[in-house]
């Protein structure tokens, strides 16, 4: 048979595949290069010329960001959002990102500005830069009342699910003891689902997460065990991209003392806006 | 916009990459043993056995390829456990994997079999061969000789896909590579890596599979089966 072109073939395609991996890797950093604005204009000159702002919209994330009854995207930051292309005069355009492509968009030039709950964490500040934060929320871990924790301790023994690329993520492993078990899932919905169906026994998330899947489920009688941490999030933009933060500074500012962002936070939260820190 | 790649962070995690890896390799093997079983019995029982039989797998089949490989997982991992049944992750992954496998598997044996020519068959009956005997000595080989590339492609495929059990928590590679990449946000050079690893798993998957061939079909019999070259 073909056996010799068949074996050619092969290693043809092996080492096509890896000269294409070092050509793409490449490529990608000439067109790095050459999508970057001239050194006359920022981002933020292009966004006001183009009259186009474009967004990280993250929709499986209540409250922060869901799919309303139309399949339009709603939810607190949408809000923040469609308030900051308001203020600067624009057009709004969301870009629907998962949780863990919220950070690789913004720095692949899908998105201008993330804004999907993005917490304020020194991990993620090594790649992108934050604007002072708009907003507070804790991380809990929440689980049907049949699971028994209390504290760090009692999760020894038992299946912690995780959204992969979120805080709860960064801040529940930590502090697990040895024998927990973290169960790692690409959306907050497939956590949810996890934690609903029983396939894990609690679940890190944040407080509101864990009161939107308790009020969806309330045969599932889902309770918040303990408090992980409480942590700010906001607004992030590209390493180098200056003049977008110091625009997002001044309309945080100015946001916080007529009231916007507190009202944003009330309407979808349902709870008052902490005192939020100044950065 | 400028981005520096920094691959020196993928070469510390590469062993957590290559665990992800043998998973993908494991599930993939396994999913194949269990998927080829289950497709030989239903491609008999679809062309030998009894017609209610073969409407039922008919539509098991139609079922399979008409269906989403994630909405499976999806029943599989997270509604099968609101009627008592629970897998783990990676339990459900195999056997999603296996049946998604068997259901585009059974077809390819299917058309093998039925491109055995009927004389050979009628010769068989007039042995006073079973039906089984038949299938048995009559049927399956040249009908796998002559699908095994089909079969091939299929189990890289398969292999291939196997990244969407990410999606229900079973930590291959694809899993490994997500996670890695959100807490090290160097998803550009974690993806090439995994991409990379995938094309060499794929590529040896095929220089095996044609040994294999080599091994089962041509060096082990030679001139035999000679007529369905």
């Amino acid at each position: 048979m073909k056996r010799r072109e068949m074996l050619i073939g092969a290693a043809v395609t092996s080492a096509a595949g890896i000269a294409t991996i070092a050509a793409v890797t490449q490529s990608t950093q000439a067109l790095a290069q050459a999508v970057a604005p001239p050194a006359s204009g920022g981002t933020l000159d292009r966004i006001i010329k183009e009259k186009k702002l474009r967004v990280t919209a993250e929709v499986t994330s209540p409250p922060f960001g869901i799919l309303d009854r139309n399949n339009q995207p709603d939810g607190s930051e949408i809000e923040t959002a469609r308030q900051l292309a308001k203020d600067l005069g624009v057009e709004l355009e969301l870009v629907q990102v998962t949780g863990p492509q919220r950070i690789p968009a913004l720095l692949a030039g899908r998105a201008d500005i993330a804004i999907s709950s993005l917490s304020i964490t020194f991990d993620r500040a090594k790649t992108v830069m934050f604007a002072p934060p708009h907003g507070a929320l804790s991380i809990v871990i929440a689980g049907p009342k049949k699971t028994q924790i209390r504290g760090a301790a009692d999760m020894a023994g038992k299946k912690i699910g995780l959204t992969r690329a979120t805080l709860e993520e960064a801040s529940v492993p930590p502090i697990a003891p040895p024998g927990a078990q973290m169960v790692f899932f690409d959306d907050i919905a497939a956590t949810m689902q996890a934690m609903v169906s029983g396939q894990v026994d609690a679940a890190g998330m944040s407080a509101f997460a864990a009161k939107s899947v308790g009020d969806r489920n309330p045969k599932a009688e889902v309770e918040n065990k303990f408090t992980v941490r409480t942590a700010y999030y906001a607004a992030a933009v590209r390493p180098g991209d200056f003049d977008v933060l110091q625009f997002l500074r001044t309309w945080v500012f100015l946001n916080k003392h007529n009231g916007v962002l507190a009202n944003i936070y009330k309407k979808y939260t349902e709870v008052a806006l902490v005192d939020l820190p100044v950065m | 916009m400028k981005y520096v790649f920094q691959f020196g962070i993928v070469w510390d995690h590469l062993p957590q990459l290559l665990a992800g890896a043998w998973l993908t390799i494991r599930l993939s093997l396994g999913a194949f043993a269990l998927g080829f079983v289950i497709a030989m019995l239903l491609a008999f029982l679809r062309t030998a056995g009894p017609r209610p039989f073969r409407a039922g797998i008919g539509a098991y089949v139609e079922f399979i390829r008409n269906t989403p490989f994630l909405v499976q997982l999806f029943i599989i991992y997270f509604s099968l456990p609101a009627i008592g049944i629970r897998f783990e992750a990676t339990t459900a992954a195999l056997l999603g994997m296996s049946l998604n496998f068997s259901g585009y598997a059974t077809e390819i044996v299917r058309s093998g079999i039925e491109a055995v020519p009927r004389s050979q068959i009628e010769a068989g009956y007039s042995l006073g061969f079973t039906r089984l005997q038949i299938f048995r000595h009559i049927i399956v080989f040249p009908a796998l000789r002559t699908v095994y590339p089909a079969l091939a492609s299929q189990f890289v495929l398969l292999m291939l896909g196997s990244s969407i059990v990410a999606a229900i928590s079973a930590e291959e590679l694809t899993a490994i590579t997500n996670t890695l990449q959100s807490t090290t946000f160097r998803a550009f050079e974690f993806y090439f890596v995994a991409t990379g690893l995938y094309l060499l798993m794929a590529v040896g998957a095929r220089l095996l599979l044609h040994a294999i061939y080599w091994a089962v079909f041509e060096r082990a019999r030679p001139g035999e089966w000679g007529w369905s070259r």
